[in-house]
């Protein structure tokens, strides 16, 4: 009776009731610019021109950020599936986990003595 | 705690590399990382070589950590080859840097985060720490390749280095997944095991793929393009880490899947098998790279050059793994042995030749050096005559057993053109021999001086000693190659 695609099925269901409920909270919910600046109304891009040709210089500043944000991206990539079979590991898949949050950590502290994270 | 200790060469190296990285960030005073990053790596060969003697046969847990990593003789021997020639490029590292005014702590710690990339890569019997491996050590190399970074030669060969590095894993690991798609395994064990029973075009294609990856990143012709330009831009360091490491780790990778992925007799038949594939490899790879590299006008690049062609020499050993995977195998390891301490050698002669404002680079650099500086002249002579293969250096026991794996698999055609080629590249580094004891430097012309380095001369120290003790007495050493090779078969 109970497919074993209904679980692909329900999880496209979901998917784009999230996806279109989003956008139509934004519309419902959103805080009505006045319209006295056109940066106001312009979609964010993180302070870069959202518009216009896509070959230009990027502040190498984006880079260093970027580079953080997937140490700890992939970090939580990694342990997603740790948490899923967390308690059949025991203590010594605590301790595994942590080893390997620590040496992520040892790299952010590098980042930040080297100032990496500061926007000058 | 077995396990730690079946693990401790690689530990070793990864708490090095984590305190180096953090000494370098926190510590007020700049410089003196060689000294600890060398330090490290020899400490790491040296607690393989432990563990070697001890017999990781006497750790059973460490099976536990199969099909991810392979804890083998194999392996332990790649672990100490791999840390003697990280080791031997941050010695050079210590001198060319500093002297050159490029020092900068990052690259000592690259330098370990890439050798412990390829020794996890030379252990690795699985396709995903394999990658893990293979990815930590690349990385490494691109950014070193790319350290001067004011210099446009340096930021043109990184780039192509890189790209071309990663088409190379795109490709490698597309083979892998199709390998995956027609076995179900990722393991490479798994994955010769369905391999021996039914062959369909998705595995051979996947196959195929995996060993054009693995071309790329060992530099075989035709997948050398990027090497020239990456080695000759990058600082002649990280050319030899290059060279040496990422040379070994990419071959421990290639030995690992012909031997247990790839390694049934279906597969290692020269009808219909991989042997024609790795043989036509090495002939294009000795021959092409001789004839380019004679025609170098610049001695580093006659290096880069040279070291693809002897990318070739170890693949005729590859080739013979299809009679006697032991043997062949073993003749494989003390080649790259040989190799790395040999090629490690010369690079640091040549980083000897040159001091700050003018690197030594073409020959008439080197012109009427074995009167200018004797020392060096006689130590860049002794590596030279061991990449030519001539008694009594490392060199020569190298390419005997090599072709002789060769003829006794009944591949004397191989074995010919090997030597044929060798000859051929015995031209140019007698060349530069003849450049420092037979021509004196033009008159007004200007010529790279010496430089002072106790770093780099312990390096050449080292390297000497090694090249001297495996042309003179290599049973010891053949010895621990054949053991090597003996479980990376089983």
């Amino acid at each position: 009776m109970q497919s074993p695609w209904l679980s692909v099925l329900s999880f496209l269901v979901v998917s784009t009731l999230v996806g279109l409920g989003m956008i139509g909270a934004g519309r419902v919910l959103r805080v009505r610019a006045r319209h006295d600046s056109p940066l106001k109304v312009r979609p964010y891009e993180c302070g870069e021109e959202p518009t216009g040709p896509a070959w230009m210089q990027f502040h190498p500043r984006y880079y260093l950020v970027a580079l953080v944000f997937v140490l700890f991206d992939v970090e939580a990539v990694f342990l997603l599936p740790w948490g899923v079979v967390q308690r059949e590991l025991g203590p010594a898949g605590v301790g595994a986990a942590l080893v390997f949050v620590a040496v992520l950590m040892l790299g952010w502290l590098y980042a930040v003595r080297k100032e990496a994270l500061k926007w000058q | 705690m077995n396990i730690a200790l079946a693990l401790s060469p690689l530990l070793v190296v990864a708490l090095g590399a984590l305190l180096l990285m953090l000494a370098e960030a926190f510590s007020p005073r700049q410089g003196g990382l060689a000294l600890g990053a060398a330090t490290v790596l020899f400490v790491g060969a040296a607690v393989a070589g432990g563990v070697w003697m001890y017999g990781i046969e006497r750790l059973p847990e460490a099976a536990s950590l199969a099909p991810w990593l392979l804890l083998d003789r194999f392996g332990l021997f790649f672990d100490m080859l791999l840390c003697l020639g990280g080791g031997l490029a941050a010695l050079l590292a210590g001198g060319y840097l500093v002297e050159h005014g490029i020092e900068r702590g990052e690259f000592y710690v690259l330098i370990l985060f890439a050798t412990l990339g390829a020794m996890i890569l030379a252990s690795s019997g699985d396709a995903v720490t394999l990658f893990l491996g293979l990815e930590t050590m690349s990385l490494g190399a691109y950014a070193m390749t790319a350290f001067r970074r004011a210099s446009p030669r340096a930021a043109e060969g990184a780039l192509k280095y890189f790209l071309l590095g990663s088409f190379a894993a795109a490709i490698l690991i597309y083979g892998f997944a199709l390998l995956y798609g027609a076995t179900g395994h990722t393991d490479l064990a798994g994955i010769g095991a369905t391999a021996a029973t039914a062959r369909t075009p998705l595995l051979v294609v996947g196959a195929v793929l995996v060993i054009v990856g693995v071309a790329f990143k060992v530099s075989a012709v035709p997948f050398h393009a990027w090497t020239p330009d990456a080695y000759e831009g990058a600082p002649t360091p990280a050319t030899t880490f290059m060279a040496v490491a990422v040379k070994a780790g990419a071959f421990a990778l290639l030995l690992r899947v012909l031997l247990i992925a790839l390694g049934d007799a279906s597969w290692t038949s020269w009808a219909a098998g991989w042997p024609p594939v790795v043989a036509t490899l090495a002939v294009l790879t000795m021959t092409v790279a001789n004839l380019i590299a004679g025609r170098q006008e610049s001695v580093k690049r006659m290096l880069a050059y040279s070291s693809i062609a002897h990318a070739g020499y170890a693949l005729v050993g590859v080739t013979a793994l299809m009679r006697d995977p032991t043997q062949a195998g073993a003749s494989v390891l003390f080649y790259l042995l040989s190799y790395t301490v040999s090629t490690a050698g010369a690079f640091g002669a040549l980083i000897l030749c040159g001091s700050h404002g003018r690197e030594a680079v073409s020959y008439e650099d080197l012109s009427g050096l074995g009167r200018r500086h004797p020392a060096a002249a006689l130590a860049f002579s002794l590596f030279l005559l061991s990449l030519a293969g001539i008694p009594p250096t490392a060199g020569f026991f190298g390419k005997w057993f090599v072709f002789k794996a060769a003829i006794d698999g009944g591949l004397y055609w191989l074995a010919i053109l090997g030597f044929v080629n060798s000859v051929i590249g015995a031209y140019y580094y007698l060349r530069v021999m003849v450049y420092m004891y037979m021509r004196e430097p033009a008159a007004g012309a200007p010529v790279a001086l010496p430089m002072r380095s106790g770093y780099v001369t312990a390096a050449l120290l080292v390297s000497a000693l090694f090249v001297l003790a495996l042309g003179l007495v290599p049973t010891r050493a053949i010895e621990v190659a054949v053991r090597a090779a003996t479980l990376g078969a089983g």
